[in-house]
């Protein structure tokens, strides 16, 4: 059986900070190594409700002060319903850098503006002012929900990525943590937890080219896709991935982690 | 003017001793050690400037802009028949205490005057600098070369360095002259508040131009009405013949833009027009500042050349996606067979990698040999592969994390009389040439 897969990208235009459209890249190659049609659905100011349902599964990435306030508000107006609705259904998603502060309740800004956020995930986030450091640096982080975990790659525990927000975010009692931080400052630098998961989506405050490092996760986001798209599981052609955990194991070993 | 003499003095036995026990070439630790015992020493400095301050300031092309302009003063200065003193802080050292000790390294204890200073300033340090020279009657030539996304965990977001600049330049006396990239849309905004005289550069719309825009590119949206901007033309990067439909703000006609360059790459016209620019204020004749550009020679790491026996070594440093994706569209133009790709993660390449994922390295195409190497051999070789490996073909990278042998390697693979081109950050930029040439910057 011949199978494709459409990625809904959100505003390459307005969310594409730094290095973002690496988890595109990403997934569109692991698609065609394994031969699965792959189609880029870029969803823009002007992309509608209709189009968006093509989508098998939902990347966002980080914006610009200037650019988050455009986002939030179209995404409140046109886009926020539908999206609900496919993530309720188990659309996968993928939501790094500063995407996440907008799918909480609220987004309160350096000075005390509350953005509406959408409501999809059980948190808040709090931007303190310039005089509380961001957050910067390598992180680590040891995945606490086993559903995550795929069968195809080589399955480790840990993620490994570069955070960089001023924004410090802070789960409800309805949302799970997507990982435990082992270094880093992960959402709030406080309760050491990095994310949040919300039935297929995951949040995370990695940026840029989260996947390239984590393939074990770029894995579960297609094979989650498939699942729903093909209402059955799609064995996911096993790739060499050698370099990938180089890759990965790399940054471990710069931090001290040892598993 | 005692403590100045005491500072001065501190200041010239720390580069003494700096250059005796090889600790540098005292580029930055003399303006570090004065600037905390005088902490007005460069408005003092620069009030000793008789003729003018030039600053260079921009994401790309900093350090060879500044020195295009310091030849080009050299030379008016010759033809004048004039012996002068020319503060320039040439290996690279832009924030306030490599600006310090430029002067420092250019001062005597006898007569302390300067004819002219031609500066190059971090991008992020130009609103301090500015705040420190604030009521000085000094004739100022601020140039704004480009603003590109840069090191995100330094820098912070590209408005956020416009905003800055905006609020830097309300400092200057009103007898200041702004030279403004007009392609740029952010910076040609820098000249809308009528506050300077200004002068624009660009490029001539017959310079090869693409018909749309990279993936990862900044400021595409007008500064004024923030609509998202139109062009005619697209020279690299966000840079070209830009327009907003909404408001009807456009790029500004050009005064200088037809200049022609003796180094490689689109963006070098831009560092040629801006150069041209300061020299046509400064009083240099057309001419001259012709024969000087020709003459140019590159400073170290930018498309510098060394030799190892038969064998030609040409460092590109890139150390951002504008950048490393100008130098590309350069560096296969010259049909490379081999590039050795360095990318370290120190604080001066900035400690964030994720950019290497903004850069379109699926231009390379299947006939280069790569070898990666540095701090992040293997990030840089899995952004890579996604590049370049598709269902048929197994691009062969060489991965070599060891700098030393990985230059080897890339000679080793290089024919005689052919080139090995590398292309480093800023720190395996200086541990390059360190190898190739014993020395890290000057």
């Amino acid at each position: 059986m011949r199978v494709s897969l459409t990625i809904g990208w959100l505003y390459p235009d307005l969310m594409s900070t730094y290095g973002d459209r690496g988890n595109v890249i990403c997934l569109k190659k692991r698609c065609l190594w394994r031969d699965i049609t792959v189609g880029i659905l870029p969803i823009n100011l002007d992309t509608s409700r209709k189009e968006i349902l093509n989508s098998d599964l939902i990347i966002g990435g980080g914006a610009q002060d200037r650019q988050q306030t455009i986002v939030i508000k179209d995404l409140t107006a046109n886009k926020a319903t539908v999206l609900k609705k496919m993530f309720k259904r188990g659309i996968p998603g993928l939501f790094v850098c500063g995407s996440p502060q907008l799918l909480g309740h609220y987004y309160m800004t350096g000075d005390g503006t509350r953005l509406k956020g959408l409501s999809i995930f059980d948190f808040v986030t709090k931007h303190f002012g310039h005089n509380k450091p961001r957050c910067i640096g390598n992180t680590v982080g040891e995945m606490l929900n086993s559903k995550l975990e795929t069968r195809n790659s080589k399955f480790k525990k840990t993620i490994v990525g570069f955070e960089n927000h001023g924004g410090r975010t802070y789960l409800g009692k309805n949302v799970e943590p997507f990982a435990k931080v082992l270094v880093g400052y992960g959402n709030n630098g406080e309760d050491g937890f990095e994310g949040a998961v919300f039935q297929n989506v995951i949040a995370c405050y990695y940026h840029g080219p989260f996947l390239a490092k984590n393939p074990h996760i770029a894995d579960w986001l297609i094979s989650k896709a498939m699942e729903i798209k093909y209402t059955k599981m799609i064995e996911l052609e096993p790739l060499d991935d050698t370099l990938e955990w180089q890759a990965h194991d790399y940054i471990l070993k710069k931090l001290n982690v040892r598993l | 003017m005692i403590r100045l003499f005491f500072v001065l003095l501190i200041g010239k036995i720390i580069i003494f001793f700096s250059r005796l026990f090889n600790f540098g070439n005292g580029g930055t630790w003399p303006g570090e050690i004065a600037l905390f015992l005088y902490p007005d020493i460069l408005r003092e400095f620069i009030r000793k400037v008789d003729g003018e301050v030039v600053l260079v300031t921009g994401t790309n092309g900093k350090t060879t802009t500044a020195k295009m302009i310091k030849n080009i003063t050299v030379s008016l200065s010759k033809s004048r028949g004039q012996n002068i003193t020319i503060v320039h802080n040439e290996s690279g050292a832009n924030l306030i205490n490599g600006l310090i000790s430029a002067f420092i390294q250019k001062s005597s204890f006898i007569h302390n005057k300067y004819d002219y200073a031609v500066l190059e300033v971090d991008e992020a340090a130009i609103r301090p600098v500015l705040e420190q020279i604030k009521g000085l009657k000094t004739k100022f030539i601020l140039v704004f070369l480009n603003l590109f996304r840069d090191q995100l965990d330094r820098y912070g977001e590209v408005d956020a360095i416009a905003d800055k600049w905006v609020r830097a330049i309300v400092n200057l006396p009103k007898t200041s002259i702004l030279i403004l990239n007009a392609d740029d849309p952010q910076v040609a905004f820098l000249g809308k508040n009528d506050l300077f005289d200004t002068v624009y550069f660009g490029l001539n719309s017959n310079i090869k131009s693409y018909s749309h825009l990279e993936d990862a590119i900044d400021s595409i949206y007008c500064p004024l009405c923030k609509a998202k901007l139109f062009y005619k033309k697209i020279f690299f990067s966000h840079l070209g013949l830009w327009f907003c439909e909404k408001c009807g703000n456009e790029r500004p006609i050009t005064q200088t833009n037809n200049y022609i360059s003796s180094l490689l790459g689109t963006y070098n016209l831009y560092n040629v027009q801006a150069a041209a620019a300061v020299g046509k204020l400064l009083g240099a004749s057309q001419s001259d500042i012709k024969l000087t550009l020709k003459e140019f020679i590159p400073v170290f790491g930018r498309q510098e050349e060394l030799y190892v026996g038969q064998k030609k070594i040409k460092i590109f440093l890139a150390k951002n996606p504008a950048g490393l994706n100008a130098i590309l569209y350069t560096v296969l133009e010259m049909r490379p067979k081999n590039i050795l790709l360095v990318l370290n993660d120190r604080i001066p390449d900035g400690r964030d990698v994720s950019w290497i994922w903004d850069v379109d390295f699926e231009m390379i195409g299947k006939n280069v040999q790569i070898i990666t190497s540095g701090d992040r051999a293997f990030d840089m070789a899995l952004r890579l592969k996604y590049a370049l490996k598709d269902n048929k073909n197994e691009t062969k990278i060489i991965i070599e994390k060891n700098l030393e042998r990985a230059v080897q390697r890339g000679l080793d693979m290089t024919e005689e009389k052919d080139t090995l081109y590398i292309l480093p950050t800023y720190s395996a930029m200086l541990e390059v040439r360190k190898i190739v040439s014993g020395k890290e910057i000057l």
